[in-house]
């Protein structure tokens, strides 16, 4: 069977949506960080598929734009989750309730 | 091509990286200076950039980047805020123990995402300027990296805002799918056939989401209150001017720039959103305590008057839209600015730490009534004339559209509510007992300087606003508004 656009699309929604059912159940900041992960490269493989059957090189070089942000916005958002460890010894969502009415 | 366009974006990067690399030479305790060095530099980009630097409009990158109209009053906003926010942070010194000068790189290396911002014009760069502006303010909302509540904003804007981008990333996947390019002048030209394409419409639906989480728009607003509270002031301060007229000058690039025809058949849901936005920010802000945190309602509730004047879609509610961020800007600096002040006399931010400010220092309590009656909308403060544009520009949108008049009592009902919730804050400061044994509280000149300018703002555009108004209204005048409008309304109401 070969593989159309439609097979490409579908697995990246699943992707997304795998994703985002990640970030919204897990309670580990590491956890949730890596379904972000998962939903920024559904994007890029949605981007990369569009752009082989469209015959458009443009979105490939978009994606390079998505990997170096997701890229800069792991290397932060790691090093404050680590930050916020050692202050506080643990990095579940539910000990986050310093900030409450 | 026509590289010269960018020089302004340029300068304020090299500024930045200066300023990093000057911190390696410069003894600890002149890094105040370096602030006032990189604010007046700032100073001298903004003069520059008004007329000498690019005397030209045009658009560069193969139409990516575009200098219009609109560009050009959102870049000497951004400027402006950067000056002052850097002025802000000079002041708020003694609560960043380390690394100020790096708290200046950061802010100028935000500003330059808002300024590419500001000129945007196709898909992929309005994402990489944003995300340049979100991951900038990752460090900053958790600066104070030995306070737990400054690390939990940070860490809390970092998980929704990378949710954000993620929706907006694969908005952007399909939008480009499904037109085959990125380009908002190119989307404009074929938005006939996009209309009726469910795929672009999915993905101009994500982008908007991740839009939504700029400008803290119900229902992408829950990272606003905990992130106000929790990060130092300088940052809030910014975070709540230039990152929300960052996400406004897109929305508006986006739904008038490149798909004014669907947003004509979107009116409804933007009407819904901004009804909701205001509502909750209002009612929300009603039992807050801790004034950062009502700051945070407030700003919740300024994003729906905001989307009011996008919600009308005529030219006199984008013009609303950039006078009221104007005023906006001058309104919550002088609050911002008050605070610094405060910062290293009160170690906390609960509104009962305000108490007796009225007889500890005069001049505070002014500017910091000045800027809360100025939100409240009251004249003849900017704040007022602001409101009344927006509710003028709904108004005219009405007598197309009666649901407007249901918009127009909303509004109506959430000023009435921020009555309250600002003169509570005047009623501790004037009413409430100073806790014994405080002495008054000394404002340094640069401070008092950076007050002045911002009271001068609010109460100068409030009572002449012609000159405002006139920029404002050339700077929309690129934009495009479908004219039948109507009909579409009238369907999607039934």
């Amino acid at each position: 069977m070969h593989a159309g656009l439609n097979h490409y699309l579908t697995v990246s929604v699943l992707l997304f949506c795998l994703g985002f059912l990640g970030v919204i159940t897990r309670r580990n900041l590491v956890v949730i960080y890596m379904g972000l992960e998962l939903m920024l490269n559904a994007a890029n493989l949605a981007l990369v598929a569009f752009s082989r059957f469209n015959a458009n090189l443009n979105g490939q070089v978009m994606v390079f734009f998505t990997i170096t942000v997701a890229a800069a916005e792991v290397a932060v958002g790691l090093a404050l989750i680590v930050a916020l460890y050692r202050k506080r010894g643990t990095a579940h969502v539910e000990d986050l309730a310093t900030l409450k009415l | 091509m026509n590289h010269s366009l960018i020089t302004t974006e340029i300068l304020v990067i090299l500024l930045g990286l200066g300023v990093l690399l000057a911190d390696l030479w410069i003894r600890p305790e002149s890094r105040p200076a370096l602030g006032w060095l990189a604010a007046s530099l700032l100073g001298c980009i903004l003069a520059l950039s008004l007329g000498a630097l690019t005397p030209h409009d045009g658009s560069a990158f193969g139409g990516m980047y575009v200098l219009d109209g609109l560009a050009r009053y959102f870049k000497g906003f951004f400027l402006l805020a950067g000056i002052l926010v850097i002025l802000m942070t000079v002041e708020f010194r003694h609560r960043l123990p380390v690394g100020l000068s790096e708290f200046f790189a950061l802010t100028l290396f935000a500003l330059a995402g808002m300024l590419f911002a500001a000129s945007a014009n196709d898909f992929i760069l309005m994402f990489v300027s944003l995300e340049l502006i979100t991951v900038t303010f990752f460090v900053l909302n958790s600066f104070q990296r030995a306070r737990l509540p400054s690390l939990e904003a940070g860490v809390k804007y970092l998980i929704l805002g990378g949710v954000a981008s993620a929706f907006m990333i694969f908005g952007i996947a399909l939008i480009f799918g499904s037109a085959n390019t990125t380009n908002f002048s190119l989307v404009a030209a074929q938005q006939a056939q996009l209309a009726a394409n469910p795929v672009f419409l999915t993905g101009l639906m994500l982008v908007l989401v991740g839009l939504g989480f700029k400008i803290a728009a119900f229902p992408f607003h829950l990272w606003a209150p905990d992130v106000y509270q929790g990060s130092p002031a300088p940052a809030t301060a910014f975070l709540s001017v230039g990152s929300k007229a960052a996400g406004f000058v897109l929305l508006l690039r986006v739904l008038f720039g490149a798909v004014p025809q669907i947003t004509s058949q979107w009116q409804v849901l933007l009407m819904v959103t901004a009804a909701i936005t205001i509502l909750y920010g209002s009612l929300c802000a009603l039992p807050q305590r801790n004034f950062k945190r009502l700051l945070g309602y407030s700003s919740i509730a300024n994003a729906g008057y905001l989307l009011l004047g996008v919600a009308a879609e005529s030219r006199t509610g984008s013009s609303a839209v950039l006078y009221y961020l104007g005023g906006y800007f001058f309104t919550v600096l002088a609050i911002f600015t008050v605070l610094c002040s405060l910062s290293s006399t009160i170690d906390n931010d609960e509104i009962s730490a305000l108490n007796g400010l009225g007889r500890r220092s005069p001049f505070l309590a002014a500017a910091l009534s000045i800027g809360l009656v100025s939100l409240a909308g009251i004249p003849p403060m900017v704040g007022f004339f602001g409101k009344f544009q927006l509710l003028a520009a709904v108004l005219e949108a009405a007598r197309l559209a009666p649901a407007f008049y249901v918009l127009l009592g909303v509004a109506v009902v959430g000023v009435v509510l921020s009555l309250y919730y600002y003169f509570n804050v005047i009623r501790a400061m004037y009413w409430g007992d100073a806790p014994a044994g405080v002495s008054l509280i000394e404002v340094s000149a640069p401070a008092r300087i950076a007050l002045l300018v911002c009271l001068a703002g609010v109460l100068y555009l409030g009572i002449a606003p012609g000159g405002l108004l006139r920029l404002a209204d050339g700077a929309v005048a690129g934009l495009k508004f479908s004219p039948a409008h109507a009909p579409s309304v009238v369907t999607a109401a039934h």
